[in-house]
């Protein structure tokens, strides 16, 4: 029997206390496993939330914001160097136009209402000296607007809420055809269908889809391809709006000196970081908890190796002194220790491994709901701004998923290696310092 | 031949400083079963432990074979224990969870002995201090005093040592068993022209050996 085995085979001297040993030593590796993979979930979800909430930079024409202010519009020139710049992973340009009774044979879907007169007797008062009767009363009628985009997918109506095809297709963001989006409302209210045209711009449009941006502003939009609008609108390579996407929200702030130096004073440039943050920080706490813990039961595994082996040393200390009295080496008997502090820690992590399979899941969502609990609780109406946010986006804490892959799996086994050598390392010490002639003294 | 000269030892007891081996000398040639005797506390283990090399000397020369055992190193002194010395203790003092058999087989690692020669030569040996081949895969705890004494003989003669050093072989054992360790060891001085020394009690047991010696609070107060 080598050494070696010698010490795999005093691992078993004492079954019960290896029961225990094992078990606890488990315990431990499984939660730093469990804490691993809780904290890998985490911070990729970090990352996917960086990299796709918060980080966009809405651009518009200095002193404009749709209809109000005025301003110049932005130039396809103006894009084209935005689109440039580093860490931008996306630029969606849109150019807002309204149209009325003059320019299309669409009815409103809005009633003008008070708010509505109210908006007609102040843009009569406005522009009374346009008017060759100089009159300021007058029957207003809500325009209906035109939003061309060159990125349908990821468009944000106007007013509020996304644009649902509830029927139809969208169509391409390069697309320069006649074709127009709907809003739900709007096609009802004039019995437009797929397929079905109607008068704008002084030509036939194609109704292309019809949407649901679940609310009445929203549904009296018409959604067009942006080179269409500026074609049709004689508003050729202007652009009202652009929503610039980065690549992650560490590079927000960047980005948009970046954006401000290249547009300079023609643009109003703005972001929504702050709300990504408030996002962001339930994931960073669990972050948070999750490292300490992992250093919590890295620590605990540690220190139940070390005073297991402190313990077994001082229960075999005659036997040592044996040892030596034969003619055993103290890096013989160092080894044996070692294996057998080895064969310890090498059953703790199969134990663990299996606890840390089965529980990084529930370890992550307990750990998920807590801190859930914890931040709405803490963060009022912020916080459910924030659960409304992450629900949203589909990417809600509590769709967080951890699963133990191969690294986790290494990771373990190195840190319950390290343990079990860390562990050896002061009785090794005691070991040393075990005379043989106290063999004689125990006598 | 085995030469003490003038050794020395003092251990501290609380904040007192006790001679446990004052100035002893003597002389024991190759071959000899000695004995040393004297009271609890006389200094007889300590001195056993010192030609043994598992402790130096305040002062003095201890020559084993020609070598000064107290001036070698620790690594030499491991090799020394390994291969010259055979140690046999009161209580036995054999590896639990080791079958006599691996007990034995032990030593011979430490001794160097190929693994193939281990087992060869441990069953020789257990089967020579007379341990039946179906004890010899039991452990010490299934084994008698007597039996586990045998274990230890067996054990300390593996590497043909120049030298056995036995602190109360018999010490432990009833008085027939103990006649019985105490003959297989002078038998097998012979047979194997090994020097024992045994320190004992027992001076029925001492008054067999070929040479003994009397040790009073540390001293050497008579040799026969």
């Amino acid at each position: 029997m080598g050494v070696i085995s010698r010490g795999i085979h005093n691992a078993f001297r004492n079954w019960v206390r290896t029961f225990a040993i094992v078990v606890i030593l488990g315990m431990s590796i499984g939660l730093t496993v469990a804490m691993l993979s809780a904290r890998q979930a985490v911070n990729q979800r970090i990352t996917d939330v960086k990299s796709s909430i918060g980080n966009f930079i809405t651009v518009t024409p200095a002193g404009s914001r749709g209809f109000e202010g005025g301003g110049e519009p932005l130039t396809n020139d103006q894009v084209g160097q935005v689109k440039s710049l580093a860490h931008i992973t996306s630029v969606a340009s849109t150019l807002g136009d309204r149209l009325d009774s003059s320019s299309t044979n669409l009815q409103s879907s809005i009633d003008a209402g008070s708010l509505g007169s109210r908006q007609g007797n102040f843009n009569a008062r406005q522009f009374s000296s346009n008017r060759p009767d100089g009159a300021t009363n007058t029957t207003f009628t809500p325009p209906i607007q035109v939003t061309g985009t060159d990125s349908p997918t990821t468009l944000q109506a106007s007013g509020g809420g996304t644009i649902n095809l509830t029927d139809g297709t969208k169509f391409e963001g390069s697309s320069n055809d006649n074709i127009a989006l709907l809003g739900k409302n709007l096609a009802d209210k004039n019995n437009l269908t797929i397929g079905s045209t109607f008068q704008a711009y002084g030509t036939d449009i194609k109704v292309l889809g019809i949407f649901d941006s679940g609310n009445a502003f929203a549904n009296n939009l018409v959604v067009m391809p942006l080179a269409s609008v500026q074609r049709l609108s004689d508003q050729s390579g202007d652009v009202t709006n652009l929503v610039v996407q980065t690549d992650s929200i560490d590079n927000l702030d960047s980005t948009i000196a970046a954006v401000k130096s290249t547009l300079g004073d023609a643009a109003d440039v703005v972001s929504q970081q702050d709300t990504s943050s408030q996002a962001l920080a339930p994931l960073e706490n669990i972050e948070r908890v999750t490292l300490l813990s992992l250093f919590g039961s890295l620590s605990a595994g540690g220190a139940i190796i070390l005073l297991t082996m402190l313990m077994i040393v001082r229960e075999r200390r005659r036997e040592i002194g044996v040892l030596k009295a034969i003619g055993a080496t103290d890096l013989k008997i160092l080894l044996q220790f070692v294996s057998e502090s080895v064969t310890l820690t090498g059953l703790g992590l199969i134990v663990g491994l299996v606890i840390g399979v089965l529980g990084s899941n529930p370890i992550t969502k307990l750990l998920v709901s807590n801190s859930s609990d914890t931040t709405s609780t803490a963060m009022g109406q912020g916080g459910a701004r924030i659960a409304q946010f992450f629900g949203q986006s589909s990417q809600g804490l509590q769709n967080l998923q951890a699963s133990v892959h191969w690294q986790n799996i290494l990771f373990g086994i190195v840190a319950a290696l390290a343990i079990a050598v860390i562990g050896s390392a002061l009785p090794a010490v005691l070991i040393s310092r075990i005379r043989p002639a106290e063999v004689m003294r125990s006598e | 031949m085995i030469k003490l000269t003038n050794v020395s030892k003092e251990f501290l007891s609380g904040d007192t400083k006790v001679k446990a081996v004052n100035a002893i000398s003597l002389t024991i040639e190759d071959g000899t079963f000695a004995s040393i005797i004297g009271k609890s506390g006389s200094g007889k283990s300590t001195l056993l432990a010192l030609m043994g090399a598992l402790d130096r000397p305040d002062s003095g020369n201890i020559e084993v074979g020609g070598q000064d055992v107290a001036k070698m190193t620790n690594r030499q002194q491991v090799a020394y224990r390994a291969k010259k010395i055979g140690f046999i203790f009161q209580h036995y003092n054999l590896i639990p969870n080791l079958t006599a058999l691996q007990n034995v087989m032990l030593a011979l690692e430490f001794g160097g002995a190929r693994k193939s020669d281990q087992k060869i030569r441990a069953e020789q040996l257990l089967d020579q201090v007379g341990l039946k081949a179906d004890k010899q895969s039991r452990r010490p705890g299934r084994l008698s005093g007597g039996e586990q004494q045998r274990v230890a003989i067996a054990r300390a003669l593996a590497n043909r040592p120049n030298l056995i050093l036995a602190d109360e072989p018999t010490g432990n054992l009833d008085s027939q068993t103990g006649r019985m360790i105490f003959d297989l060891l002078h038998s097998l001085s012979k047979t194997e022209k090994t020097t024992v020394i045994a320190v004992t009690h027992d001076l029925s047991i001492a008054g067999k050996t070929d040479q003994t010696f009397r040790l009073t609070d540390g001293k050497l107060t008579k040799t026969a």
